[in-house]
Order: C-alpha cells, then sequence, then structure tokens
C-alpha cells in the first residue's frame, strides 16, 4: 500500500492519478530497471501533458510524433514534462539537454540514456 | 464634464454563496457562512472557525485533485498556473461576465482593464519552498512562481481573458481591493480604460489563517454563530475567511450604449493613512475619518445625505473601537444617523478580498432595495454609542452608501455608491 509519508510513496504519488498500466510500469522500471517500463512511463507523462485531449484520437503516439507540432506541447507544458520526469527519476535535466528533445521518440531515448549515464535505477 | 462609472457585473465565489442569488438570500435572511475548521490536523489550536468556501475542493498543492462546480470549464493550461484562490477567481469572473451581459472575447479589447488583490497563497509557497530545499535547489515546478506569488491573480486572468488594458495588482494587506476599485474609478474618470475588472480573492487554509492567530487578531470563540460579531462587547478577534469576488465597472455612457444591466453607481472614493503603526488602528481611527471625508468630497455629498454605511469592522477589539470612533466623528457629530454593518458577522474576514466583496454586497443593497443588518450583534460596545446598528436586515432602499475598508499599516479607504438611476 502506497504511503505518502515515505519516499518510496512520495515517488509513486506522483503517478497517482495516471492509468494503472503506468503505475505498474513505473513499479517495474524501478524494481527491475526495466527499459521498456521507462519507455512506458515517459510515454505516459508526455501524453498526460497534453492540453487538447482530442488530438490524441487522431495520433498514434509513436517515435515521429513532434511534441510542439503534434501534441500541441508549449514551452511551459514541456518545462512542465521535465519537472514531471525530473521528480520521478531524480534525474536533473539541463536545458541544453532539452532543447535536443522534439519528439517522443527523443525523449523516450534520452531518458533512457540518462538513466543508464547515471547507472540510475530509480527509486520507487 | 468627467466620465462616471457604474457596477454592471458581480461575481461571488463566498462563504455565503456561490452566486447572487445565494449571496442576496443569505444578506437578507442573515445566513452566515462559518463553520467549525480543525487546521493542520491540531485539535489543540484555540482558532476552530472559518468562513469556508463550499462546493470547492482545493486543498492539495496539486490542481490535478482539485474539484469545483462542474458549471465552470477550466482546461489545464488554466488550473496549472493557479493558486487555489485563483480557482475561485475565475469561477467570480465567469460569472460577472455572464451578469453583465459580457464575453470573455469582448474584454480583449484594450479599453478594458484588470485590477486585482491577493496576498498570493502561502500554501503554494510553503510547497513549492519546501520542495526546492528537499533537493537543493536542483529543480522545481515551473508553475510555481506564477501561481504563488502575489500577483498571481492578475498574471493569470490577464492571460486567460487577453486583457490588454491597464493590469496591476494591490497590496495594501485587507484594504487592497477597496484601493483597486478606487485606481479603476480613476482610470474611468480620466478616460484611461472604459471598462475595469476588479477581482479580489484569498485562500482559506491554515498558511493564509494562522499567522493572525500569531498576532492575536483572530477569534478563539469556537461557535460559528458567534465568533464574528463586530462591535459587540464580547468580541474577541476575527474569523478569517476567503474565496473570490469580481466586480465590474464601467463608464456610464459606455454602459448605456450596450444596454448593459446596471446595479450602481461608484460616485466617489477617498484614501488616507493613520500614520500611526504596522499593525495596529489608530486608537481614534485618525486615518479611517480623513478617508471617509475624502470619500464624501470626492463624491460631492454630506454625511447626511448617506443612508447606510458597510464597515470595515472585523471584529477585533481595537479595530471596531477605531472605526466606531471614526464613523461618530464623521456622522454622529454632525446630526448625521445612517444605519450602519458590518457584513463580517456574516461573512467572516476575507483580508484583501473584503473591500470589493462589500462594495459588492451595497451594490446589491442599492439595487434590491435593502439594508444588510449586524447578524450576531447582542450588546454594542461603549464606543458605538449613538451610531444606529440595526441586528435585522431592513427592507429599507437606500440611495447613498458608504463602503469602507482597513489594512496593515494604517491604510483606510472608503467608497461611495448611489443608487442608479437616483
Amino acid at each position: 500500500m502506497e504511503s505518502s509519508s515515505s519516499p518510496i510513496g512520495a515517488k509513486a504519488t506522483l503517478l497517482r492519478h495516471f492509468p494503472g498500466e503506468i503505475r505498474e510500469a513505473y513499479a517495474r522500471s524501478c524494481a527491475a530497471g526495466d527499459s521498456a517500463a521507462v519507455d512506458t512511463v515517459v510515454v505516459g507523462v508526455l501524453l498526460d501533458h497534453v492540453p487538447d485531449k482530442a488530438k490524441l484520437a487522431a495520433i498514434a503516439p509513436d517515435d515521429s510524433v513532434a511534441l510542439v507540432a503534434d501534441l500541441g506541447l508549449d514551452s511551459i507544458a514541456i518545462a512542465q514534462v521535465v519537472f514531471f520526469l525530473e521528480d520521478l527519476f531524480e534525474i536533473n535535466i539541463s536545458n541544453t539537454e532539452i532543447l535536443g528533445v522534439r519528439t517522443i521518440g527523443d525523449m523516450r531515448v534520452f531518458i533512457r540514456r540518462k538513466l543508464a549515464d547515471l547507472s540510475i535505477v530509480p527509486r520507487a | 464634464m468627467r466620465p462616471t462609472a457604474v457596477i454592471t457585473g458581480l461575481g461571488f465565489i463566498t462563504s455565503i454563496g456561490n452566486d447572487r442569488a445565494a449571496v442576496t438570500h443569505s444578506l437578507r435572511a442573515l445566513r452566515g457562512g462559518l463553520e467549525p475548521i480543525e487546521l493542520l490536523g491540531n485539535p489543540a489550536l484555540p482558532v476552530k472557525v472559518a468562513g469556508t468556501v463550499k462546493e470547492f475542493t482545493v486543498e492539495s498543492p496539486s490542481w490535478r485533485d482539485w474539484r469545483y462546480p462542474e458549471r465552470y470549464q477550466l482546461s489545464r493550461e488554466k488550473l496549472r498556473s493557479l493558486a487555489p484562490h485563483g480557482v475561485y477567481a475565475v469561477c467570480a469572473v465567469e460569472q460577472a461576465l455572464e451578469d453583465a451581459r459580457l464575453t470573455a472575447g469582448a474584454i480583449g479589447d484594450g479599453a478594458t482593464g484588470l485590477y486585482c488583490a491577493s496576498a498570493g497563497s502561502p500554501f503554494l509557497i510553503h510547497h513549492h519552498v519546501r520542495q526546492m530545499h528537499a533537493v537543493r535547489g536542483a529543480r522545481g515546478d515551473p508553475m510555481g512562481l506564477v501561481a504563488s506569488i502575489a500577483g498571481t491573480l492578475n498574471f493569470n486572468l490577464a492571460a486567460f481573458y487577453h486583457i490588454r488594458g491597464a493590469v496591476g495588482g494591490f497590496s495594501a494587506a485587507c484594504a487592497s481591493s477597496s484601493h483597486a476599485l478606487g485606481c479603476a474609478l480613476d482610470d474611468i474618470r480620466l478616460g484611461r480604460q472604459e471598462r475595469m475588472l476588479v477581482v479580489g480573492a484569498e485562500d482559506v487554509n491554515a498558511e493564509t489563517i494562522l499567522p493572525f492567530a500569531a498576532l492575536h487578531a483572530l477569534s478563539t470563540n469556537p461557535d460559528p454563530a458567534s465568533a464574528s460579531r463586530p462591535f459587540d462587547r464580547q468580541r474577541d478577534g476575527f474569523v478569517a475567511s476567503g474565496g473570490a469576488v469580481c466586480l465590474i465597472l464601467e463608464e456610464a455612457e459606455a454602459a448605456r450604449r450596450r444596454g448593459a444591466p446596471v446595479y450602481a453607481a461608484l460616485t466617489g472614493w477617498g484614501q488616507a493613512s493613520d500614520g500611526h503603526s504596522v499593525a495596529v488602528s489608530h486608537p481614534e481611527g485618525a486615518g479611517l475619518r480623513a478617508a471617509m471625508r475624502r470619500a464624501l468630497a470626492d463624491a460631492g455629498v454630506s454625511p447626511g445625505e448617506i443612508e447606510y454605511v458597510n464597515a470595515h469592522a472585523t471584529s477585533t477589539p481595537a479595530g471596531d473601537r477605531s472605526e466606531a470612533l471614526a464613523l461618530r466623528s464623521v456622522f454622529t457629530d454632525v446630526g448625521a444617523r445612517p444605519r450602519i454593518s458590518s457584513t463580517k458577522g456574516l461573512t467572516g474576514h476575507t483580508l484583501s478580498m473584503s473591500g470589493v466583496m462589500e462594495a459588492a454586497f451595497c451594490s446589491l443593497a442599492l439595487r434590491e432595495g435593502f439594508i444588510p443588518g449586524n447578524a450576531s450583534l447582542v450588546e454594542p460596545d461603549e464606543a458605538c454609542a449613538g451610531l444606529d446598528l440595526p441586528r435585522a436586515a431592513l427592507d429599507i432602499a437606500p440611495g447613498l452608501v458608504m463602503n469602507n475598508s482597513s489594512g496593515f499599516g494604517g491604510s483606510n479607504v472608503c467608497h461611495v455608491l448611489r443608487r442608479h438611476p437616483p
């Protein structure tokens, strides 16, 4: 059972409004460093920040989908995604790094590399 | 002849109602909005009552957890940069626009401005600062700043409604939204703006309320029916409240041209500072006395013409006494005897939003033809000798009313409103 008073619960609590499969993927990514599960969480977080949910019905969220042109994320929404992922995976992302991220695929690969470079298995 | 201004729209999210009809009913029937509360999960705290906002759930720092009435459509883009009181404010603005028969698109014309007042959100500031310390400054919510600091209301509302006229925030504690309303009137008189939205709002939570307990300014009476009792001998402090009110002020001729409904005319205002203490009123209400006289002079009316005064009186021993003495000096000493009440007996004290909220109450009184009463007054303080303090609301239609506000540092602001048409 989640406890918002423990560090474990505090991280999982960030995803409390997300679908079950995202929360389960996060748990797998924490337990086993499962890269596919990290991808699921990253894409889930990106889609959650899409302002116009009607857009999602017409878009298959594959790697080529552009964050600004296709998903309609503005610079503030991207900053919020970055903050959310930083908090969730306990990583730091610089402005320079994020400027190169333009698509879902870019973000997915970027977070994978970030976790691998830092040898991080997120602490759930 | 200088332009004149009329009030054409009102929106309310308050402890006594979340729309005009509910607020009017509460004012006429003396239906209070105070409830028992427990702050910070600590039953030992002596503060037991607050003026709560109903139908909203905004206790979490995350907008994802917030709940509000379904009739309001708040997109993610709006919610992500709001404080709890910002949610109240957007709802109040939506009501006021509909009330004034204006569309949201119509106020991006450059002729419409926006003045706001709130203390910001100490609740959200605490949340974000705590988070910053936890990660030793490494990251933070990108919306944390604009959602929480003083000014959050004007930042957000100006952006949401694409307002391109004068926009600003006022910070004079409990007189803030009265300053906002007075300056809005000046902008219309000077021909700078045709229409002004004036918005006051406050969170209702421990972070906003309890700092006043440290000042020993809050009532420790646990009974919601008697905790807020302005002008009463037994008063022991104020009851904190919040919410949001939006008042739309328009140049009278422009309002007439578009066939806008009119509540009342705002005919004058005045301000004066005590120059006395950072947190305590002048003992004889010197600043408030001067502000009332300046407002009367600006409106071109004599004390004897004022039929009702909505007093600032918050239920603190020192503040109410100062205001009573100031009222006696301005009115009683020249043979004038307006009805006087403090609606904070019903609402509690809504801090920086109280001035615009009570100007809105005066607008309702002028249009609907009643005078609000002193809900919980039993035995008036001896300082009130000679003042007419009706207990119940009166079915008397006032023609001219005054609205008083005072804040930290001795700021005092008064407005004069007139029935429209006269």
